[in-house]
């Protein structure tokens, strides 16, 4: 049983790999194309064949290699990059430029991202409004249509949105992938509970300010989607700890670390979904039987989940963000995707295979949008 | 109870599939139904406040609103109050306004909309000076400091 478990695990042959994407493949198609797919516009059909074969060639490998970290990230950091190329384009051509000004937040124009999720739920629970200069639906990044996706997909998903779901993730996840060696070995355990600090301090000055604080005065992403018009010494300043911030945790020490910075030490959207990890029916579990306390996975772990004292214990820590690395370098399988209440080390192939659907198909439709918009405005240029 | 931990455990999975196969095809009605509870509106702070009366004028319309407070446990002791000119706006606009409607000029404003000048002459203690002055999609919005 153990061997068959084992030799499953690892990976599948090409047909039974082609049996489990073929789900995946119509469910995929079928929300990706929107049920209807036209192909009037040759440039836009090509992106999206492009799009919807890529993603199920990624499924397909998931199964057939028995590897799961490194075709997520494939997904996942295009996915970040192509959100980046579609929130910029389509400003430079409303509003040519990068930045946004005082009329456009006067006009409560501003695209709604799931980082702001944090700093609304005070206000929203005291003054029953909404403190961020968006539109509640209906336009481009309504608040109303962010809310529902991140709050159901981090109800299946806990943390596993960070690295399955969330669209800035794939820049430091991206940058911790360039160097084969770590450059910084040991960073202080105690760093991971930063992000409630900064969660704490933000929903406090969010309150008291009506001013989403993350986003006005810290949020890294800032750099590569859109930031405050430089007027003054004010909006400057802001700038320059936007690009600092990027520069340093998202940039630098994820290439010296190989690990995700930002998201571990920074996001205070993280520290709510850390907290989700607690409910969530997919975690990750540790075999003990089979584990040989050998701790690769603690070292290959991009969010500081897995600790020596986890990995003699058994137990991942609610920090984990489901992105498979620790069960793809565990070679004995004795890490691996799991489902709450069911023992470590039993239904591992059941798991595994339930946990991939889900969290594969939310990404999939999730990302298409953007990866497509971005694939169809390289065709247009091309031909 | 190790089983029903297993049974419980794998339905709560499947629940989550289930969920996960729904969420696209149904945010739209999701997103519908979350916008329409009572929170899921903008705060006066952000959208200027609900509009207090409107003056038709030659070319564009004068919109002058409420002027606002708003808090976190109740009013602040001080806040602003929005006017907009929706329509056509010209190079000059020069406008006395009477925010509260009783009939006394709370401070007059010359907006230059092609160097964004402004000149503003309070006429009520409370009125503070120009927060904000800006071109908009729909003409011109200003912003004038306030004291409750």
């Amino acid at each position: 049983m153990d061997k068959v478990l084992t030799s499953s695990i690892n990976g599948k042959s090409p047909g039974k790999s082609f049996l489990y994407t073929l789900p995946m493949f119509l469910i995929s198609f079928m929300f990706i194309s929107g049920g209807r797919p036209t192909f009037t516009d040759p440039a836009q059909t090509a992106a999206l064949l492009t799009v919807f074969l890529g993603m199920n060639v990624l499924y397909f490998l998931m199964h057939y290699t028995g590897k799961t970290d490194k075709y997520r990230a494939v997904l996942f950091i295009v996915f970040a990059l192509s959100l980046s190329f579609t929130l910029i384009k389509n400003m430079i051509e409303i509003r040519h430029s990068m930045s946004f000004s005082q009329a456009d937040l006067v006009e409560c124009k501003i695209p709604f991202c799931h980082l702001v999720i944090p700093m609304l739920i005070l206000p929203a629970a005291f003054t029953k409004s909404i403190i961020f200069p968006g539109t509640i639906l209906g336009s481009f990044a309504s608040i109303s249509s962010m809310i529902v996706l991140w709050l159901l997909a981090t109800l299946v998903m806990g943390r596993g949105f960070c690295s399955w779901g969330c669209f800035y993730g794939g820049w430091d996840d991206g940058f911790s992938r360039l160097r084969k060696r770590k450059l910084i070995r040991k960073v202080g355990d105690a760093w991971k509970w930063m992000p409630f600090a900064v969660l704490f301090m933000v929903s406090l000055t969010a309150a008291l300010t009506f001013i989403p604080t993350y986003c006005d005065w810290i949020c890294p992403f800032k750099t590569v989607t859109e930031f405050e018009k430089v007027t003054g010494v004010e909006s400057a300043a802001k700038a320059a700890v936007f690009i600092s911030l990027f520069a340093g945790l998202v940039v630098a020490l994820p290439v010296m670390t190989k690990k995700r910075t930002q998201c571990s030490f920074l996001c205070p959207l993280g520290a709510i979904s850390t907290l989700s990890n607690k409910i969530t029916p997919f975690v990750v579990k540790i075999d003990k039987g089979v584990c040989t306390d050998c701790m690769k996975c603690a070292d290959v772990c991009p969010m500081y989940a897995i600790t020596p004292e986890g990995v003699r214990s058994g137990s991942v820590s609610m920090f984990c963000s489901k992105c498979g690395k620790c069960v793809d370098n565990c070679t004995k399988n004795a890490v691996h995707f799991g489902i709450r209440g069911v023992p470590a080390g039993t239904m591992k192939n059941f798991s595994r295979n339930l946990f991939l659907f889900v969290s594969f198909l939310f990404m999939a439709v999730f990302s298409s949008g953007t990866i497509i918009f971005t694939l169809k405005s390289f065709y247009s240029l091309i031909f | 109870m190790k089983k029903v931990k297993v049974i419980l455990g794998i339905s709560w999975a499947f629940i989550g599939l289930v969920v996960i196969i729904i969420m696209f095809p149904g945010s739209g009605v999701f997103s519908e139904k979350l916008a329409g509870m009572s929170f899921m509106k903008i705060n006066p702070r952000l959208t200027g406040g609900d509009v207090a009366y409107k003056t038709t004028m030659q070319a564009c319309t004068l919109v002058v609103h409420k002027p606002v407070f708003d808090g976190l446990f109740g009013d602040r002791k001080s806040g602003f109050v929005q006017v907009d000119w929706r329509g056509k706006v010209a190079e000059k606009i020069s406008d006395t306004i009477d925010f509260d409607h009783d009939m006394k000029p709370d401070f007059f404003v010359m907006i230059n909309t092609k160097n964004d000048s402004v000149i503003f002459t309070p006429f009520n203690r409370k009125v503070k000076g120009i927060a904000i002055s800006t071109s908009t999609s729909y003409g011109w919005t200003i912003r004038t400091g306030l004291d409750k």
